[in-house]
């Protein structure tokens, strides 16, 4: 059998676009035996009734792309699609459970804004935090907080402990941090409906900029005019698989053709209340 | 761009899993590349602990004390024991265990409270039990400071050369301490029941340990019962208690060959707590 390591090495050092995102045949199981909360109790049980019930349901199955320098890519899909899944899993949250995923360069993978964020520190002190937990050098979060700082443009706020801000603050401070430690690879959840109106579009012009610069984005989205407008690429996942995959305008189509379906299928016993 | 420190966890695959070994020294290098960011989360924890309070920080330094007192009252005044300095007697028990039993909770809880970073940002988890070993140090070393007006204001008698030894014995505690917490913050993911268990047994823990009474107690039930009184011997505290007690109360070197072999016992353990942490930590984020 050959060794997949190297299989890959040869691949990359040949392409002139460089890839930023390479992933093949990527699967990631869960298992159920061990979900949220379990207890002693619960493990006990199933061991005495020897339960053979489905241990385990695959989030992601047979999902291969690559994505090169200077793309952003959209991955849109119905709730519980492996949408998030598969962003942590490029984030290195995750391990694949089979399959390889190949990032290259540094990535910046505040998925959801602020989440990480300490209250009882101020906006200052959770800057450096959220920088030692990405694993940046001290000297260079140093020289980036400025900037970072006057993005987040929070005023005097900024030497408040965090128990003080708004989830728009709060909001505005994860993104400066997330987009402005200079990824090459920049993963975003759901993060660009957040913040008022001014901030919104600063965040855009600034999402903008970074493909631009040739820094690879991938992006999960509910909003599709985001996808056709600033994507020039997209993947519909279902249920852990890859539908689709090409032209934003293309896969958002077949994406509002199978949510049609879909609502009509549910839609009987949904709309009765309202109706 | 200038490359940043991170190591990018940049290729992964379900193939790739180093053997017992590799992950062992992974685990160290996580612990000893991420220690500025230990410090940070042993900063925020402080904070935390001080933050809502009227008296903020000075608690640490009243919270021994009053225990002492609770201590005192109940053994001195409703069980007539008669130890002499008995105030100096169990302060000195209790401050290692205070460190102890707090760092086991918070290490024991360290994983799972941190369950939304831990979905976002892709970081060595191994940090979060470490910092909650290692914030205890600064209370430790804050409840020095009753500790030695305890000493200079009633038993200046009892000052010696001996104290300066604290910070040997609480080494020793430490790398003891780390491996438990460790190895509790990992299995916590996926049994949250340990977090309700601890709290007791490290209840029965104390009392079973010569913290409130002398060593010399279990050397009387073990001329009575002999197998019980080697096994209360061989529990970690024994050593630990006999030492501060050694080098605080007794003003004597503490015994050496029981603390460098708890110490040895101890760096085994750490390396398997390691071990395990490593081998479950890639399954955390799905757990969680």
């Amino acid at each position: 059998m050959a060794d997949p390591l190297r299989q890959i090495d040869e691949l990359s050092m040949d392409t002139s676009t460089p890839v930023a995102i390479d992933v093949r045949k990527l699967g990631v199981r869960y298992s159920l035996r061990f979900t949220r909360k379990t207890t002693l109790r619960k493990s006990f049980t199933n061991l005495l009734t020897r339960n053979t019930g489905e241990q385990s349901f695959w989030a992601l199955r047979e999902v291969d792309f690559r994505l090169v320098n200077g793309e952003s890519l959209a991955i849109i899909g119905p709730n519980g699609a492996g949408k998030s899944t598969l962003l942590q899993v490029l984030a290195g949250i995750i391990t694949p459970s089979e399959g390889v995923v190949d990032v290259r360069g540094h990535i910046s993978s505040l998925l959801t804004l602020g989440a990480g964020f300490d209250q009882e520190l101020t906006g200052r002190e959770n800057v450096r935090l959220a920088g030692a937990f990405m694993g940046i050098a001290h000297s260079e979060m140093g020289e980036r907080t400025p900037a970072i700082i006057e993005f987040a443009d929070l005023g005097a706020f900024i030497d408040a402990p965090l128990k003080t801000y708004s989830s728009g603050m709060r909001a505005r401070l994860g993104f400066a941090i997330a987009t402005s430690v200079d990824p090459d690879v920049l993963l975003l959840d759901e993060v660009l409906s957040t913040g008022d109106q001014v901030f919104r579009e600063k965040s855009k012009s600034r999402v903008l900029e970074l493909v631009k610069q040739a820094k690879a984005i991938v992006l999960v989205t509910h909003d599709m005019h985001w996808v056709t407008e600033f994507c020039n690429r997209a993947i519909l996942l279902e249920k852990g698989r890859v539908i689709a995959e090409g032209d934003p305008e293309e896969v958002v189509a077949i994406h509002q053709e199978h949510s049609v379906k879909g609502r009509e299928a549910a839609g009987g016993a949904v709309l009765q209340p309202s109706a | 761009m200038q490359l940043t420190s991170e190591a990018p966890a940049s290729f992964r695959s379900s193939a790739d899993r180093p053997g017992p070994l590799g992950l062992v020294r992974e685990g160290l290098t996580d612990i000893l590349s991420r220690r500025r960011l230990i410090a940070y989360l042993v900063q925020a924890g402080l904070r935390k602990s001080g933050a809502d309070t009227l008296f903020g920080n000075i608690w640490w330094i009243l919270d021994p004390l009053l225990q002492m007192l609770v201590y005192v009252i109940l053994v001195s005044v409703i069980f007539q024991r008669d130890q002499p300095a008995y105030p100096l007697f169990i302060f000195a028990a209790i401050l290692p265990w205070k460190w102890f039993g707090s760092a086991i909770q918070d290490g024991t809880v360290s994983v799972v409270t941190q369950e939304r970073l831990i979905k976002q940002i892709h970081f060595p988890k191994l940090v979060l039990p470490v910092a909650s070993v290692s914030s205890g140090i600064v209370n430790f070393a804050f409840g020095l400071i009753p500790l030695t007006a305890l000493i200079l204001l009633f038993y200046s008698d009892r000052l010696s050369v001996w104290l300066l030894l604290i910070p040997i014995v609480a080494l020793v505690q430490f790398l003891f301490t780390l491996p438990l917490a460790i190895a509790l913050g990992a299995v916590n993911v996926f049994y949250r029941d340990i977090s309700n268990v601890t709290r007791h047994i490290l209840r029965l823990w104390f009392y079973l340990s010569p913290g409130l009474y002398a060593i010399e107690q279990l050397h009387g039930i073990g001329s009575r019962y002999p197998i019980i009184g080697e096994l209360l011997l061989l529990n970690p505290f024994a050593t630990l208690f006999g030492a501060y007690r050694d080098v605080i109360y007794n003003m004597k070197a503490p015994d050496w060959v029981a603390l460098a072999t708890l110490a040895g016992g101890s760096l085994i353990l750490l390396a398997a707590s390691v071990y395990l942490f490593k081998r479950l930590e890639p399954s955390f984020a799905k757990v969680l």
